[in-house]
Formats: structure tokens, sequence, C-alpha cells
């Protein structure tokens, strides 16, 4: 059984492959020692692909489907074509971890790709987002940083705009 | 502060933080957009000896937790120039300013607020400050702006809610590094109104503790705030065997 990880950042998205689970699997502890050191950490998770959002309206599309556990187009097709195929429903020999329970049911709903949300796949993407920047080429911390800042302001300003009914109400 | 040629500013125990003696003495943090106020807050320049000048704005104890915790005698806020915070209950970004001071250039605030009255402002006010991201999102939810925050260095927390503990355990388990700090702020009748703030503050490090967030120090924020309380600790602190 393999074991893929999907991680949204500010950037893109990037799918990374688990090969020495074995070694992960003596416990939490265990895991927790190895996400902390890079050398190790490399040597466990393999990055396998990353999708780079196009544009900053792209970004922002994405981090509104992703935040309300939607599937995009976008992230149907990154799945599809870096995943192996699967050919009948629960038969997958591989499985794929996922921060968020609920948009692990939306992608299995649309690909049939198997997913995992646990305490493990927990540390294991607390790993992922701490070197982050090792795993991608040209991929600095400071345009992760600049991606971020971006990305972030487009999101809020959003909400704070688009108030139907969401404005706290003052009491008078 | 008038006549500034007679207050001199002092490095305090903290990096990142100040103190103007002059008159009389304030907490104050280093400006990082020279001539502006965030909240009318007091500005103080100081000659330097080339002639340049550096400003300084005024950090009140009555208005910032932080501020309070630091004139309360804290040992450590971790907080410091270059450091990845994130800041939870950033509220209008007033507190949040003076953090953008003290980490610098170099440092980044990721602040987040629910409430979008006070987000408009937090918004405004991180426009002219690009070390500070702003996520208009509730914390409870960490997995809503997972996007946006990398792993931090530290998690500060004033959000005034029963299950704030939860909430900073939650958010720590996917931004907070092995080893990394919190700063908590805890206000006894936001939690249990009923009993003694005391016994308040033991039951919510005791939550904490139970989330790997070890506390290390705690202080009372009097005279600034009543039956509040600082707590700050490491999370998952590395194994004493292992060093």
């Amino acid at each position: 059984m393999t074991q893929f990880l999907l991680f949204e950042s500010a950037s893109g998205y990037g799918l990374f492959e688990v090969t020495a689970s074995d070694e992960l699997a003596q416990g939490s502890d265990a895991v927790q020692r190895s996400v902390e050191n890079m050398e190790r950490f490399g040597k466990v998770v393999k990055l396998s692909a990353f999708k780079p959002f196009t544009s900053a309206a792209n970004a922002l599309e994405q981090i509104n489907a992703v935040s309300e556990s939607q599937i995009t187009d976008d992230l149907k097709n990154f799945l599809t074509t870096n995943l192996p195929k699967v050919k009948k429903e629960g038969k997958a020999k591989f499985k794929l971890g996922v921060s968020e329970p609920k948009l692990g049911s939306a992608i299995q709903e649309e690909t049939g790709v198997p997913c995992e949300c646990n305490e493990y796949v927990g540390e294991l993407l607390r790993g992922v987002r701490q070197h982050l920047a090792t795993f991608i080429k040209g991929l600095e911390d400071k345009d992760m940083a600049r991606a971020q800042l971006g990305l972030a302001h487009s999101y809020s300003r959003a909400k704070v705009k688009f108030n139907v009914n969401k404005a706290d109400n003052m009491i008078i | 502060m008038k006549g500034g040629a007679k207050v001199v500013v002092e490095q305090h125990r903290h990096a990142g933080v100040f103190i103007a003696r002059g008159k009389e003495d304030a907490l104050v943090t280093r400006n990082m957009v020279p001539g502006e106020s965030v909240y009318g807050e007091k500005r103080i320049a100081v000659e330097q000896e080339g002639g340049d000048k550096i400003e300084y704005r005024v950090w009140n104890p009555f208005r910032s937790k932080l501020a309070a915790a630091v004139l309360a005698g804290v040992d450590n806020i971790h907080i410091k120039p270059g450091a990845k915070v994130l800041y939870l209950g950033g509220a209008s970004g007033t507190s949040v300013s003076h953090v953008s001071d003290v980490v610098g250039p170099e440092g980044s605030v990721y602040a987040v607020e629910f409430s979008h009255r006070s987000g408009r402002d937090l918004v405004n006010m991180a426009k002219k400050r690009p070390n500070v991201i702003p996520i208009i999102e509730d914390a409870r939810h960490p997995q809503k702006y997972r996007m946006l925050v990398p792993m931090v260095d530290v998690v500060f927390a004033d959000v005034a809610q029963p299950d704030q503990a939860r909430i900073v355990g939650l958010n720590s388990q996917y931004f907070l590094k092995n080893g990394g700090n919190f700063v908590i702020s805890i206000k006894a009748s936001c939690i249990d109104s009923t009993a003694p703030p005391e016994a308040v503050f033991a039951r919510e490090v005791k939550k904490l503790q139970e989330q790997q967030l070890k506390p290390k120090e705690q202080v009372t924020l009097e005279p600034y705030e009543r039956d509040h309380a600082v707590v700050v600790g490491v999370y998952r602190p590395a194994k004493k065997k292992e060093q």
C-alpha cells in the first residue's frame, strides 16, 4: 500500500509520496522526531508533483473552495493526472492523506481515490509544511511568504466586503 | 510626549521592546511605518548620533495584554525580531501593530480575527505593514486557513472564549513547530464567571498540558486588567534524554 499526501499551499498544490512508511509506523513519537530533521524526513517523504496556481485570481478560487472542503476542477485534474489510476472502486493500491476529512470524502466521491485523514497524516503534513521550500526547487521561503501575504489579503478583503448577513450587529 | 530631545530610549530586557525615559517612562516599540499612528497612540522621535531620527510608538498596557504582561515582569515573551507569530484574536489590530513592530521586517505576524467589523480595521492596518498577514476566519477551524500559514515560532492567543485552550491546541497542531512557544491570555470571567479566577487559571493550565502545551510561567495582569493571567510555555518540548 503506497501512501500519498496532498498539501495545499498559497503557491500551489503539492503531492508527496511516503516512501519509507515502515520506519514511521513505530508510533507518533518516532514520527515527530523524524519530521523535525530534513535529512531524515527527505528520505521518508518525496515530492511527486507540484502544480503552481496560474494567477492570483486562480489562487483565490482554490482557497475559497478548499476552505469550504470542495474540490475544484484544477485539484481534480491535478490528482487524476498524478496519482496512479483507480480501476475499481475499493481496489486501489494506494491511499491519499489529506488535512481535512470533508475534503477527503469530496475527493473520494469525485475521483474514487481512497482518502484518509488521521493523526499520522497530520504529523507528516506538519513536516511538509515545515520543509516545503526544500522540497520544491525554485520556491524560496520568501516567495512563499509573499504568496501567503497576497492571498491572505484578497481572501480576507473578500470576507470583509462580502457580508450579506454575517456582519456582527451592533446592539444599540 | 513632547520635548523629544529630553527623551532617552533604552532597550528593554525583551528584544524588540524599548523603554522611553522622559518625564514619565513609557513602554514603546520601534515604528515600522514612521510618521503614522495606528490608533491615535503617541509617537516619539529620537535623534541618533548621525542626525537620523528613529520613531517609536507608545505601547499602552491598558490596551494590550502583551504590553501588560511585559510590565508585569514576564520572563520571556518569545516574540522577538525575526520571529514568525500566529496571532489568534487580532481584533482591530492595535496590539498586532506593536507585535509587527517587535518582529520587524524579517519577521511576520499571521493575524486571525473572526469579527468582520474589527477585521476591516485589521485588513486596513495590514495594508501599510507588509509583515502582517490578515486572516478573517474562525480560529476554531484552522483547516480553513491552512493554505495561508507556514510553521510558526510562536502562537499568541487573546481570544477570550470558553474553549480557548482547545483552540490554541488545535492551531498548534497545525502550525506550531516542535519546541515552539505559546503565549496565551486568559480572562477568567470568559471561561467561568462563578469560580474564583485562580481555580479557572489552574483548570486552563491543565487543559493546555493535555494538548502537549507545557506551561512554563504564569503572570497576572494586575493592575492593568482584572482577573486576567498570561501563561507562557513550550509546545512538544524535546525530550531530556535526547539532548
